[in-house]
């Protein structure tokens, strides 16, 4: 009894920390995938005087990724049908040309803004819509739920390691004898600490293989059954096999670190 | 033959008392010694065992053990040197979530023989103090003197070179004792230790020749 109890004063804290980094993982990957959605989706109109390659936008901007021109003779010849003594060449002369621009990644308003001011310094360029203002305020959204999930996340971690810590000491207090005795027969710190380390390596694995299973349970079962579309659109995000090796070289560390400093902090007393 | 310890002007106190324990000893231990330590309660015996294996240095004077300034030994050096020392302890201080048999090995397990190894070795040296039977207990459902015998088969496990013991026999019957003393002086003439035994009174019955090292007024002197 006393033993499963030694054990889960230390998983739980540990679960706390892994399970707020995972959902941190979780959040990163879908902040991701959703920038990805919006630079796809994001694109800005610009009108030139002649027609422009995509080299020459690229020169304007690195940022700029793909241009597509948009087809306007369809348009002008349907126009054109109905306007006698202006023939549908004419009507094209006198249109500037359009272009959707696309950029390679996602950028906030204000390094969109700038994009803006160098293509409108070019003078064949004649005019730039940028659309940002929806653009920005999704943006924004993320950055800020990212920032708090950080601080949130953070905060679990620090005050969960001092858990683990003080659960350490309460082992290694309970350890204290066994360790003298070793110590006056000539045993090494490592082998004095061993036992130390054997647990808190066992229940470090512990805590990893149960968030690992709590994510892979929302993603193969719990998100199928919970029919909620955006979930189930991107269920692949909730969990990835990469991160049992992530959980699990981060709740080394702490167990490594905690175990470190409770040894250090406990030399031979002196007499 | 050489010394195994030498002790000049040795002083002994513990840091949080002022008052010298031992003052100002000189005695030489040489290697192959058997050497008993005698005096009254409180006058130092487990004081000077503790400055022979390094849980307390000396005040002042000199002290040499196996050619280590105890002063100022090294931790590295002095965890060396403490795998060729065999102590017994007058408060046994064995490992009281190890089985009986885990624990008369421990020197062994410090040493990283494998387990086959150790279990044979624990069979054996169980055999000798007489506790084969109780092999798998943990030490708390032994009585004291079943206590002392595992300490001092954890002591003899491998072979020291050095046994240190604080009153090996104090809680044991007089078969029980007799059993240590032989095992002592075995270790001394087979197997070529030296030891250093703390008694209140040293035996009637003993084989081999010996030297008595007294402790009165802090200082420590050689009975002839
Ligand atoms: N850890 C300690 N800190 C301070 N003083 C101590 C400590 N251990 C022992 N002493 C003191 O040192 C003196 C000698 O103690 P020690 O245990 O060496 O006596 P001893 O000769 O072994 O006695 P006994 O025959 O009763 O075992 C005593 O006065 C004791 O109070
Ligand atoms: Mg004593």
């Amino acid at each position: 009894m006393k033993y499963i109890k030694d054990h889960i004063m230390f998983i739980f804290p540990m679960l706390a920390i892994l399970f707020g980094i995972e959902s941190f993982i979780v959040f990163d990957r879908m902040s991701k995938s959703y920038e990805q959605e919006l630079r796809a989706d994001y694109s800005m109109l610009v009108l030139t005087s002649k027609p422009m390659e995509l080299s020459r936008f690229k020169k304007l901007d690195g940022s700029i990724s793909s241009v597509d021109i948009m087809e306007k003779r369809s348009i002008v010849e349907e126009m054109a049908k109905g306007m006698s003594g202006i023939s549908a060449e004419d009507i094209m002369q006198s249109l500037p040309y359009f272009y959707t621009v696309h950029l390679g990644k996602y950028l906030d308003a204000k390094a969109i803004e700038k994009i803006r001011g160098k293509l409108i310094a070019s003078e064949d360029i004649k005019s730039v819509e940028t659309f940002d203002q929806s653009h920005n305020s999704s943006y924004n959204l993320f950055l800020f739920i990212k920032i708090v999930l950080w601080v949130f996340v953070g905060f679990m971690t620090l005050s969960s390691l001092f858990l683990v810590i003080k659960q350490m000491e309460i082992w290694q207090f309970s350890h204290k004898e066994r360790m003298q005795v070793m110590e006056i027969f000539g045993a090494s710190t490592m082998l004095r600490s061993g036992i130390l380390f054997k647990r808190a390596i066992i229940d470090a694995v512990m805590a990893t293989i149960l968030t690992s299973a709590l994510f892979a349970f929302l993603r193969f079962v719990w998100v199928e059954r919970s029919n909620i579309e955006i979930l189930t659109k991107n269920k692949k995000l909730l969990f990835e096999y990469q991160d049992i090796a992530i959980l699990g070289s981060i709740a080394m560390l702490i167990v490594i670190v905690a175990v470190t400093i409770v040894v250090v902090g406990n030399r031979e007393g002196k007499l | 033959m050489a010394n195994i310890i030498s002790a000049s002007h040795l002083t002994l106190g513990y840091s949080n008392n002022d008052v010298d324990i031992i003052k100002n000893a000189n005695f030489k231990i040489k290697k192959g010694d058997f050497v008993f330590i005698t005096g009254p309660s409180g006058s130092g015996k487990s004081t000077l065992l503790r400055s022979f294996y390094g849980q307390l240095r000396p005040t002042s004077g000199n002290l040499l053990v196996g050619a280590q300034d105890m002063s100022k030994i090294s931790k590295k050096k002095l965890q060396e040197l403490r795998t060729h020392f065999g102590i017994i302890f007058q408060d046994y201080k064995l490992i009281n979530e190890w089985s009986v048999a885990k624990n008369v090995v421990l020197p062994l397990i410090i040493a990283g023989y494998n387990v086959d190894m150790q279990e044979t070795q624990a069979k054996r040296l169980l055999k000798h103090v007489k506790l084969s039977e109780h092999a798998d207990r943990l030490p708390l459902e032994l009585s004291g003197g079943e206590q002392q015998r595992i300490g001092v088969a954890r002591a003899l496990a491998k072979n020291p070179t050095l046994i240190l013991a604080d009153e090996p026999t104090g809680n044991l019957d007089e078969y029980s004792s007799n059993v240590i003393w032989d095992l002592m002086e075995n270790a001394n003439e087979q197997l070529d230790a030296t030891v250093v035994v703390v008694t209140h009174r040293i035996p009637n019955i003993f084989s081999i020749p010996y030297r008595h090292l007294i402790i009165e007024n802090k200082g420590i002197y050689e009975v002839h």
